[in-house]
């Protein structure tokens, strides 16, 4: 089709008076939307990245001055949701909010995945980060991770680890553990947290690493003691668990981050007022203490090109993590 | 009497105007979905939760948890009357509830499945009260090898199911398997036989299953069969009143199906479906005249009924007890707590006593008003039957698509359930049972992924299977089978040759 160079003409004025429009403040923010903003979450509804999403929406929305929708497109791992929003039209109404760990290692872990993080979807904004508690089974009476170590090393083969599923980001970080300390462990995928959690609690598998939320509850009740917890800092609610960092082991000892995304290529200037709405409600009391409620740590970014350099980073140690250890092939 | 005290407690919870107003619209909206086929519990859980966020936790479980159970009471009308299941657990009711409704007495059936679920949920939320945790000790006490050999006693029972050649049946027992190995290999990662579509990582939608073999397969069977009005028996008071004969033989089968069922949904991880299939398997084997099985027999209905109800019951128990939930419907109820920051484990019950006693107490006023719900309401299915057949079933098939939509708002689900309707019509032109094709689908994965979760833990030692009791005495419940099985069989055809050289 060819443009007329009247029409061109007006295009061009438009888009001079939308960038003037963007730097002005406030009032006119509400006209770069046009319609309702979804908020794809790529996991079944009253999981963690739900929950946020469900939470956010509605502060978003009276940012923007739009309706804000969560719609719920779960499978292969938050894949089929991230594929979904990655071939969305690029017009800055279609976010995904995931764990984004398990979406920057499936390019090295499962096959067949026809987008590309990097270059199909864009940051908006971390969301919150959640540590995990390595949780032991009731039948061992290891008093501290030293002891865990020292018979994974007398006893080869002999301690069993659960994880949520091949390429899940806690079987990713278990894989680490066991690499960097050079153990034999025995790695068991499980369908999902809850079903590995079962494992441990009924003995079939030895320990596991899980977020908080699914964590502190069998944690506090005995079901499974903590040996250690990952992150910056001990959890208030278990003061004496030490954390990965304090036992000396590496850095990339995670956990899970939560972050929104958006479709690449959507308007700078939307992103970017997407971008500052967000964080303003991320730094909000009200929304950090939901967040703590869901045993996450709000985390908003300061700029998006942080967020970016961040991803990229994560993702190429994570494949050459993967490729060194072989994962994905056994 | 500390249990007396937590009941009143959950009547002065569950008594309050809200809950109550939620526990009835929980109730008729989980009937109803269940009696649309296609249409199910989780998608309209899903879609309801996050109406949630606006009342109160309890408020909040006590009406999606209405919608789980209300649904097992909606999904066999669809079964008995078009013999097409509303929901993939009450399947096995096509089997005698179908040739029920043919010789006139889909009333009958109707009202005594109403009867059959409702004893069935009554008594397991009665266990639930009063044992909740012990169950759920046991419950956690099963490890992989466990799991495998009773699954694997279910797959022996499929055995039992077939109606007509054993043959096909193995054979369809079998393409069951294959079908529920597409997907990605929980234990390795790897794709199966998923040829690139993304829709089909997680294996292939049971519904859409369920829907294609059984519903629309139904539907294209019956193009040009029926002329008009399908059922021209006349509907009367009378021929909805069971006899006292129907309600004497059920009495033992819904007994027996609350207790398979209260065993089989205490397991996180089994499901309904396995529990009514269970049902039906040991209801055929106890009875003395197996024959009549296939051909309208009341056991045959009343046991999966009361099964599937008691299961979807005792899944709380896990659930609320531990927080460890059994199948993503109960995660979902978790989900609706987390919501709430109220975090799912083992000590919720001590921690919101209100939450739990509520919910239990809501339990039985959602059964009571099921009860009271549905006997009119047979009334009505029944003259479904008398809409013509050019207006019912494109109706049905248009049903089918929402509720396979619903699921996973993919439209290629829908694509999969005409593609099954296709095979579930070749299959019924050549003779095979899609019941044992939906078990051998539902088992067939949880037999893989337990079997070779217990390998790699025992690092290859096959003994474990043997050393554990639970597993071992499933282990020898199968043989027995398989042996009481072949043994019946050959002296049916000594009993047989004999006649036949009497002749």
């Amino acid at each position: 089709m060819r443009t007329k160079p009247a029409t061109l003409l007006t295009a061009t004025m438009i888009t001079a008076a939308t960038l003037t429009l963007s730097l002005l403040p406030p009032p006119a923010q509400a006209q770069e939307f046009r319609g309702p903003v979804r908020i794809v979450v790529p996991f079944a509804p009253g999981g963690t990245s739900d929950i946020l999403a469900r939470h956010i929406a509605p502060r978003l929305s009276d940012e923007i001055g739009q309706p804000v929708i969560v719609e719920n497109k779960a499978g292969a791992g938050g894949n089929i949701g991230a594929d979904f929003v990655a071939k969305a039209a690029p017009n800055g109404h279609t976010l995904l909010l995931s764990d984004l760990t398990a979406l920057l290692a499936a390019p090295s872990v499962l096959s067949g995945i026809s987008y590309d993080i990097e270059k199909d979807l864009e940051p908006v904004t971390m969301v919150s980060y959640s540590p995990y508690v390595l949780g032991v089974a009731q039948r061992h009476s290891f008093p501290s991770f030293d002891e865990l170590v020292e018979y994974s090393r007398e006893n080869p083969g002999g301690l069993s680890v659960a994880t949520s599923g091949v390429g899940a980001n806690n079987h990713i970080t278990s894989e680490r553990l066991s690499h960097g300390l050079d153990l034999d462990w025995n790695i068991i995928a499980y369908r999902g947290g809850s079903d590995a959690t079962r494992a441990v609690v009924s003995g079939e598998t030895d320990m596991l690493l899980n977020g908080t939320t699914a964590s502190l509850p069998f944690a506090l009740s005995g079901q499974m003691t903590p040996l250690a917890v990952t992150g910056e800092e001990r959890l208030p609610e278990l003061p004496d668990t030490p954390t990965f960092r304090e036992l000396g082991l590496p850095g990339e000892m995670d956990g899970t981050y939560q972050a929104i995304l958006i479709t690449a290529g959507s308007p700078p200037e939307i992103i970017d007022r997407l971008h500052r709405a967000l964080v303003e409600i991320l730094d909000e009391e009200e929304m950090r203490g939901r967040i703590a409620e869901q045993g996450g740590i709000a985390t908003p970014s300061s700029s998006r090109e942080e967020v970016s350099e961040w991803m990229k980073a994560q993702k190429s140690e994570l494949a050459s993590f993967i490729e060194e250890s072989q994962l994905a092939e056994r | 009497m500390e249990l007396f005290d937590n009941i009143l407690l959950g009547f002065s919870v569950a008594f309050t105007l809200d809950n109550l107003l939620y526990c009835a619209l929980g109730v008729t909206i989980g009937m109803f979905i269940g009696v649309i086929p296609g249409v199910g519990h989780l998608a309209a859980i899903s879609m309801l939760l996050p109406l949630t966020f606006y009342v109160p936790p309890t408020t909040a479980l006590v009406m999606l948890a209405g919608i789980y159970y209300g649904a097992q009471y909606g999904g066999s009308t669809a079964s008995i009357l078009l013999n097409l299941p509303g929901t993939p657990a009450s399947a096995v009711v096509c089997l005698d509830g179908y040739p029920m409704a043919q010789n006139g007495r889909g009333g009958v059936a109707l009202l005594m499945t109403t009867l059959a679920s409702f004893v069935g949920s009554f008594i397991t939320v009665f266990v639930l009260a009063a044992f909740a945790p012990p169950l759920a000790a046991f419950a956690v006490s099963f490890n992989s090898a466990d799991y495998f050999s009773m699954m694997l006693l279910g797959l022996v029972a499929a055995a039992i199911l077939v109606q007509g050649s054993p043959a096909k049946g193995a054979a369809a027992v079998i393409i069951g398997l294959i079908l529920g190995m597409v997907g990605t290999d929980v234990n390795t990662g790897v794709q199966r036989y998923t040829f690139g579509f993304s829709f089909l990582y997680d294996g292939i939608n049971i519904v859409a299953i369920a829907m294609g073999i059984f519903g629309i397969a139904e539907v294209i069977a019956n193009v040009g069969k029926i002329k008009g009005a399908q059922n021209d028996h006349k509907i009367t008071l009378r021929s909805l009143i069971p006899t006292a004969q129907d309600l004497k033989q059920s009495i033992m089968p819904m007994l027996r199906g609350t207790g398979i069922g209260t065993g089989i949904g205490i397991l996180p991880g089994t499901g309904t479906s396995i529990a009514s299939f269970l049902a039906y398997a040991i209801e055929k084997r106890v009875s003395r005249d197996p024959k009549k099985f296939g051909k309208g027999a009341i056991e045959g209905i009343t046991a999966p009924e009361s099964a599937n109800n008691a299961a979807a019951q005792s899944a709380f128990i896990p659930t609320l007890t531990l927080g460890i939930p059994g199948d993503a419907v109960m995660a979902l109820m978790l989900g609706a707590l987390l919501i709430h920051g109220i975090a799912p484990g083992p000590n919720v019950i001590t921690d919101n006593p209100g939450l739990f006693w509520g919910l239990v107490v809501s339990f039985l006023i959602g059964n009571v008003l099921l009860l009271i719900l549905n006997i009119p309401l047979v009334g009505v299915w029944v003259r479904l039957l008398k809409i013509p057949y050019p207006l019912l079933y494109p109706s049905i098939i248009l049903f089918i698509a929402i509720g396979v939509y619903s699921i996973n708002y993919s439209h290629l689900d829908i694509v999969l359930v005409a593609f099954f309707g296709l095979v579930g019509c070749l299959l019924l032109v050549l003779g095979f049972e899609p019941a044992p094709l939906l078990l051998g689908y539902i088992l067939g994965p949880m037999i893989e992924e337990n079997f070779r979760r217990t390998l790699l833990i025992s690092r290859g030692d096959m003994m474990v299977f043997l050393e554990r009791p639970v597993s071992a005495t499933f282990l020898a419940l199968c043989l027995f089978l398989l042996i009481w099985s072949i043994h019946s069989s050959s002296k049916e055809r000594r009993i047989r040759k004999r006649i036949e050289s009497s002749r």
